[in-house]
């Protein structure tokens, strides 16, 4: 298929336009988590100015953020591993087998997915206070994995099937158990579809605000919950606000970036060859 | 090896048919044997079960003199073409025909020694370090042919491994498995639902239908002594013409009656008595076309023509029967022609209309 200059050319600038509404507000953003605290909210507002850190030593060093990155390190990574350990291998025999109620139990898993994260915080919230869950890592990252094992399962599954279950069938003829042909033959084939599973996954408990909100304590607050401290009932601190959001997009940002080629690759496998 | 059947059966749950129906079979040392049917007869299910990737309902499977009924694929010594399936993806050429290599622990250069030599057996030995994307389509199968030789299997069991390929390429690759069987000397169980490519590879056809073996035999014999209405139909083309009639008595003799038409019939049908209800049949090839009437011909008119190279498929009306003749492509025949049919006997068949079974005496 060939496209023409001017089809290009009007492609670009759609493209272009939609882009700038999204970084718009992002570069805005970013911007005032530099200013000093006199301009943070000017008319019009100031473009140009002397840049400073004095928000991110607020927030992280006096407010200590810190330890809120490292709670949302701790807990989007743990879920995200614990996840997908547990959810691709159900992914793989959910794709496989055939077995009393497998039909079942998929539609039971995508139903998970949809359940509004409110629906499930007072029972978890009771749950969580029974078991003395509430307020740690762990606790945070059981609550995730409701979530986000369904993710998994349901991403994976859609790769597995796209194998022609005689990739494996030829391994094991070839002298190798199943679990060695899904290690040797199938896993490297969905390892772009393994990633951007597990940077969708991560986005979602990165971002997570609510259950976080609910079910962590005092140590355990995720970023997203020590930004929202940042918006008062009499004022906002935007320039603290938007230190701790940068922080909070960056490593989303870098990671879809590194792994861009994975990501396209994984969301479009299957769909061409 | 030798391959046994006995007596497997296999019916998937989600399907009310039986895939494979009480299945019997013997598959000497050294044989080309060739699994004939339509799509879902049972021959794929049936090599699966050899395999070991289905396990059968009952019945066992002996490969040699091993019952390998409840052994893993890995174990069975075996090695297996797929149809859709030809290489690793993640891997090289060279990576893919060392793979079931590996397994074994054997040492580098012996690896290498055996990765090469497979590779140039079918062809592949200048492609070893490409990667699966930098393949055809028709190397990729040579690959996974490669691949399935190095291991040195008792059985190889090929599943239509040709039949995601352009035809010029699988009459080509069709040639060298038969080469590398002839050369190697190893059982091969081919499946296909190609009978032209049955016929050409098979030393012995297997020929399913509904879970059932139908017919076995060399490709004469399925061609020449169909067992049943259903091989006829399925072995040659084009097709049989078939017609369904009664047996009468016909002075001495007998003769069959395709309402209409009267035909008498050769002694070689033991087992036809008047009043039988039959189908008969004719291979377009055993039709003559005749300008002169004779007795016995069936007059007709030429409806229409298919130019088919060398030969030329004739169809010709009789009645409410269409006939088709295969016939020289020189003979000059024109459409509305009027013509007389004349069958070699030889090339009719009948079959009882209530079994489906040849009425013909069994050799």
């Amino acid at each position: 298929m060939t496209i023409s200059l001017r089809q290009r050319l009007s492609a670009y600038v759609i493209l272009g336009i939609l882009a700038l509404l999204i970084v718009i507000p992002l570069i805005a953003g970013a911007l005032t988590a530099f200013k000093p605290q006199i301009i943070w909210v000017s008319s019009p507002p100031i473009w140009i100015f002397q840049p400073t850190l004095e928000n991110f030593e607020f927030v992280f060093i006096q407010r200590q953020n810190l330890l809120h990155l490292r709670n949302s390190l701790i807990i989007a990574t743990g879920s995200v591993t614990i996840a997908l350990i547990l959810g691709v291998p159900a992914a793989y025999a959910l794709a496989r087998f055939r077995f009393r109620g497998s039909k079942g139990l998929l539609q039971w898993l995508i139903s998970l997915r949809m359940i509004p994260p409110i629906v499930v915080a007072l029972p978890f919230y009771v749950l969580f206070q029974t078991f003395d869950l509430r307020g740690t890592h762990f606790g945070l990252i059981l609550a995730y994995l409701t979530f986000l094992i369904p993710l998994v399962i349901w991403m994976m599954r859609g790769y597995f099937v796209e194998i022609p279950s005689a990739m494996e069938e030829s391994a094991m003829v070839e002298g190798y158990s199943r679990l060695q042909a899904l290690r040797k033959v199938v896993l490297p084939v969905v390892t772009p579809g393994i990633i951007a599973t597990a940077l969708l996954n991560f986005i979602f408990a990165w971002n997570e605000y609510f259950l976080a909100l609910i079910l962590g304590g005092r140590d355990t607050s995720t970023l997203p919950v020590a930004a929202a401290t940042y918006v008062g009932r009499a004022r906002v601190e935007w320039g603290n606000l938007f230190a701790v959001n940068l922080i909070i997009m960056l490593p989303v940002i870098i990671l879809t970036i590194i792994l861009r080629r994975q990501l396209v690759k994984g969301l479009a496998l299957g769909l061409v060859e | 090896m030798k391959v046994v059947l006995q007596d497997l059966v296999k019916q998937y749950p989600s399907s009310s048919s039986v895939a494979v129906n009480h299945v019997n079979l013997t598959i000497d040392n050294g044989e080309l044997a060739v699994f004939l049917g339509p799509s879902g007869c049972g021959k794929t299910t049936t090599m699966r079960i050899i395999a070991g990737l289905e396990t059968p309902d009952s019945g066992h499977v002996f490969i040699g003199e091993r019952d390998v009924t409840d052994l893993a694929s890995k174990d069975r010594r075996v090695a297996m073409v797929f149809q859709n399936f030809s290489m690793y993806p993640s891997m090289t050429v060279y990576e893919n025909i060392a793979f079931p290599l590996q397994v074994l622990k054997l040492s580098k250069d012996e690896i290498d020694r055996q990765v090469k030599e497979a590779a140039g057996l079918v062809g592949v030995g200048h492609l070893l370090q490409r990667s699966s994307r930098q393949v055809s389509g028709g190397e990729a199968q040579r690959v996974a042919l490669a691949r399935s030789m190095v291991r040195r299997p008792e059985v190889f069991l090929m599943d239509e491994p040709l039949s995601s390929l352009d035809a010029k390429l699988r009459i080509q690759l069709r040639m060298e498995i038969k080469r590398l069987h002839q050369e190697t000397g190893t059982t091969v169980i081919f499946v296909t639902h190609d009978q032209e490519e049955a016929m050409s590879l098979g030393d012995k056809i297997v020929v399913m239908d509904h879970g059932n073996v139908q017919q076995v035999g060399t490709p004469q014999e399925v061609f020449f002594n169909p067992r049943n209405v259903f091989v006829a139909n399925f072995v040659g083309t084009p097709t049989m013409n078939m017609f369904d009639g009664t047996i009468k008595p016909n002075g001495g003799g007998l003769c069959v009656d395709l309402a209409g038409i009267e035909l008498k019939l050769p002694d070689r049908f033991p087992g036809a008595g008047p009043g039988m209800p039959v189908t008969w049949g004719v291979r377009p090839e055993s039709v003559k076309i005749a300008d002169e009437g004779q007795p016995g011909d069936v007059p007709g008119t030429i409806e229409l023509i298919e130019a088919l190279g060398s030969r030329q498929q004739v169809f010709v009306r009789a009645g409410d029967k269409l006939f088709s003749a295969m016939i020289d492509a020189l003979h000059p025949v024109r459409v509305g022609e009027r013509v007389h049919l004349r069958f070699d006997h030889r090339g009719t068949h009948l079959f009882n209309a209530q079994t489906g079974l040849s009425l013909a005496e069994q050799h």
